[in-house]
Parts: structure tokens; sequence; C-alpha cells
């Protein structure tokens, strides 16, 4: 997968997943207080910010892999960081990474707008949600419960990952930072046109 | 034999086998057995300090505790269940109390696990180990490690930006909308700064001729030796009996997803 990938695009997509891997830790914290005050249905209301460094990445660099890579990268960083996630997160990672690479894969990697990064999210979203329906057991919950856990957690991928990354993304396009990606020269196009 | 001594990727193998057999049962006996039996493994061949094991125990025994709370607060009655405390609103039912009580425990047993497994292995080990024994590319392995190295800068970069924006007099961010504005003021820059550096990082690297081919010798080779496989005996063992004995004692119940 990485054969085709040059060593700048490589880094760049650590570093991006090592950055996030310190925000998911962080909003790992706010999840449990959400979780405090809802129940298990708060973690669903900020699941999506846990795929946006699948969005970011897919959306600088273009290169398929790009999601899948960095989700996992992010998770085995949390991992090294030592908190008390142990290493079954890398498994949770690789899928919600998943998740989003088959939407983009879905597009054969050439179709970037916002909508389909906003089903990305949502990709995410649904293989997380099959992952934590196998591994906690919610079949056991109240249908009514766990489907609106799902629709919250769909939203969420929407909203949190999808939008929230392409702002993210296009704000760091303006620094100029990105000129030799994809999306920096695309963002380069556009205002010299 | 020391826990920081057994391979990195065998251990991360040994406790996620080990959560993953785990994960199958639910009942109070087979956690607190893991939990004794982790702790004790932790502490003696670990020698890991204390203070550090409670304080990433803490946000696990703050989950622990809302569950036993919320058994009281929403109790699934069912015909047949024993009431035997109740007060205003709150009831608490043997059932309900014996799910939250297995639910937390069960809770804190991945949580003992996953830290004997963090505050054992030092994150270049498990890297290293994860290219040497795994097989994860030099591209992306040496990629992360350039990665790791940076946060260190990056927390120094934030500091910089809140010192500089203090200095032009930023004020204080109060509503949400003024929160978000200020979330950007500061992620944006800091992303940015990180990306270059990564591209000079990639520049250096390949001009000191890294090609990231697979086919390479390692300066700190990682070892496999019969501790690891030791380990992986006495861990899965050890969940196995404790399975045992939480059916001997007629605990043992399949999880179900309670909650």
């Amino acid at each position: 997968m990485l054969a085709k990938w040059k060593l700048r695009e490589v880094i760049v997509l650590s570093v991006l997943a090592v950055v996030f891997a310190v925000v998911y830790l962080l909003f790992l914290q706010l999840g449990n207080v959400l979780f405090g005050l809802f129940g298990l249905i708060g973690y669903d209301i900020i699941f999506g910010i846990w795929f946006i460094v699948s969005i970011i990445a897919a959306y600088i660099i273009r290169k398929p892999g790009a999601a899948f890579l960095s989700e996992t990268v992010a998770a085995t960083v949390e991992v090294m960081l030592g908190n008390a996630v142990g290493p079954q997160l890398i498994i949770s990672g690789m899928i919600q990474g998943l998740g989003a690479e088959a939407v983009f894969a879905a597009t054969k990697w050439k179709n970037y707008s916002t909508w389909v990064l906003m089903a990305a999210g949502m990709g995410s979203s649904v293989f997380s949600f099959a992952w934590g329906f196998y591994v906690s057991g919610f079949a056991a919950l109240s249908p009514s419960y766990v489907t609106a856990m799902f629709f919250v957690r769909l939203v969420s991928g929407a909203l949190l990952a999808g939008l929230l990354g392409k702002y993210l993304s296009e704000g760091l396009a303006k620094t100029g930072a990105l000129n030799s990606f994809p999306l920096g020269k695309e963002h380069k196009r556009n205002v010299t046109v | 034999m020391s826990l920081h001594e057994v391979n990195p990727s065998i251990k991360a193998f040994t406790i996620v086998i080990s959560i993953l057999i785990l994960s199958a049962f639910f009942d109070p006996i087979t956690p607190i057995l893991i939990i004794l039996w982790t702790v004790t493994l932790t502490f003696v061949f670990g020698r890991v300090s204390l203070k550090k094991w409670l304080l990433l125990l803490a946000p696990f025994l703050f989950i622990a505790v809302i569950y036993v709370w919320s058994t009281l607060l929403f109790p699934r009655l069912q015909e047949g269940d024993h009431v035997i405390w109740q007060w205003g609103f709150l009831t608490m039912t043997a059932e309900g109390f014996r799910r939250g009580v297995s639910l937390g425990l069960r809770v804190l047993s991945f949580a003992t696990l996953s830290i004997m497994f963090t505050l054992t292995t030092k994150p270049t080990d498990f890297l290293l180990s994860l290219m040497q024994q795994c097989k994860l590319p030099p591209k992306l392995a040496y990629g992360i490690m350039a990665g790791y190295r940076f946060l260190p800068l990056i927390k120094e970069e934030f500091q910089i930006l809140q010192n500089a924006h203090r200095v032009r007099g930023v004020a204080r961010a109060r509503t949400i909308s003024e929160k978000m504005q200020q979330l950007k003021r500061y992620v944006i820059p800091l992303l940015a700064g990180a990306i270059r550096k990564a591209e000079r990082t990639a520049l250096a690297m390949e001009s000191k001729g890294f090609t990231g081919e697979k086919n390479r010798i390692f300066y700190r080779e990682i070892k496999l030796s019969y501790i690891d496989w030791l380990f992986f005996i006495l861990m899965i063992s050890a969940v196995v009996l404790s399975v045992c004995i939480s059916w001997k004692f007629g605990y043992l119940q399949f999880y179900n997803g309670e909650l």
C-alpha cells in the first residue's frame, strides 16, 4: 500500500495522526463526562471527532489508504502515549479507518466533495457501530435506544468528522503549508483564477 | 524476569487476546480474579510506581462507579427481582446491583490489563518491535517515530502562541462561538507548523539515504525469547482458570450486553 507513497506524504500523515491522537485522548475525557451525564449515548454525541483524522488526511493527501492508515496510526500513538486504553484500541482504529476508506474507495479516490467527506464520516460511524455492537453486545439493549445511539453517531460522524475536518483542512490550505499537496494545489488554483 | 523484557508485540497480542476472551463472559468473579492476578504481576514483575498506576486507573474507577450508580438510577425492574434497598425514586435490586458490579469490574479488569502493558513498554520499543516482528513498513514506523518526537515541540509552540495572544491582548473566550474562534486560532497555526516540520524532516531523512526499503538491518534488535511465550501462556491460562473457577461456583454467565 505504501509503495506508491512519497516519504514526505508518509511523514505528514504520521504527524497529523500524532497531533490528533492527543486530541482524541482529550476528547476521551469529555466523553467520560458525557457518559456520566447521559449514559452510553453520551459517547455517541461526540463520536465523530474520533474519525476526523481519516477525513483530514484523505482530503489533504488524496491517496488510497490515507483514511485507513491515519486512523490506525492515531490509535497506535494513543497506545504509545501511555493511557489506560490498551492495544485493543488499534483494532478499533483500523475498523473506523476502514469505514471512511470504504467510502473514498467507492468514488475510486477521485471525489473529495463535501458530501463525500460527510459520507466518509458516516462510513466510519457505521463500521465502528457494527464493531461496538459485536464487542459490547448492544443487542441486549432496548432496540429503540440502540437505534437512537446509531443515528446520533451517524450525525456526529457527518458533522464532527466530515464538516469539521473539511473546515480545518481548508483553514490549513489557506496558510500555504499544503502547497505541495493536492488540496493546497487545488486551493492555489482557485485563488489565482 | 521482568515485564519490561517481554517482547512488546507479544505483550500487546496477549493483552488483546485476553480481553477478547474476557468479553465473552459476564460475572463478578472472573474479573476480580483477573484484576488480582494482573495487579500482582504488574507490581511484582513490572516494578511500576504506584502513583502512576493509580493516576491511570482513576478515570476507570470513575466509570465503574457510574455503572453501579446507573443501576441504582435506572433499575430494569423485572418479575422476581429482589429489592434490597429503597429510598425515594432510588430502587436497588439484588440483580441490578450485581449487573452493575459485574460491569464495573469488567471495565476495571480491562483497564488493569491495559495499564500493565502501557507502564512496562517503551513507546520506541513497541514501534521497533512492530517493525521487526509484525512487518510494519519502515517508512511508516520511522514516520511515526519522527511525528512522536514532534509532540514536545508542538507543546512548546502552543505555549508561545498562548503568550503571543496574551501580549497582544486577545480577550479570553466566553461564548461558544468565541471558543470556536479561539480553537481555530490555535489549531491551524499548530498544524501548519507541524506539517512544515514534517516536510523538512522527510527531506532530511531522504538526503541521509533513508529509502524505506523493507530488508534493512537494525542497530537495535528487539528479540524473541522463551520469556515472551511464557508470558503468553501464563496470561491465557490465568484467564481460562478464572473462567473455570467462576463456572465452578456457578457465577459464570455469557455476556449479553447488560447495561
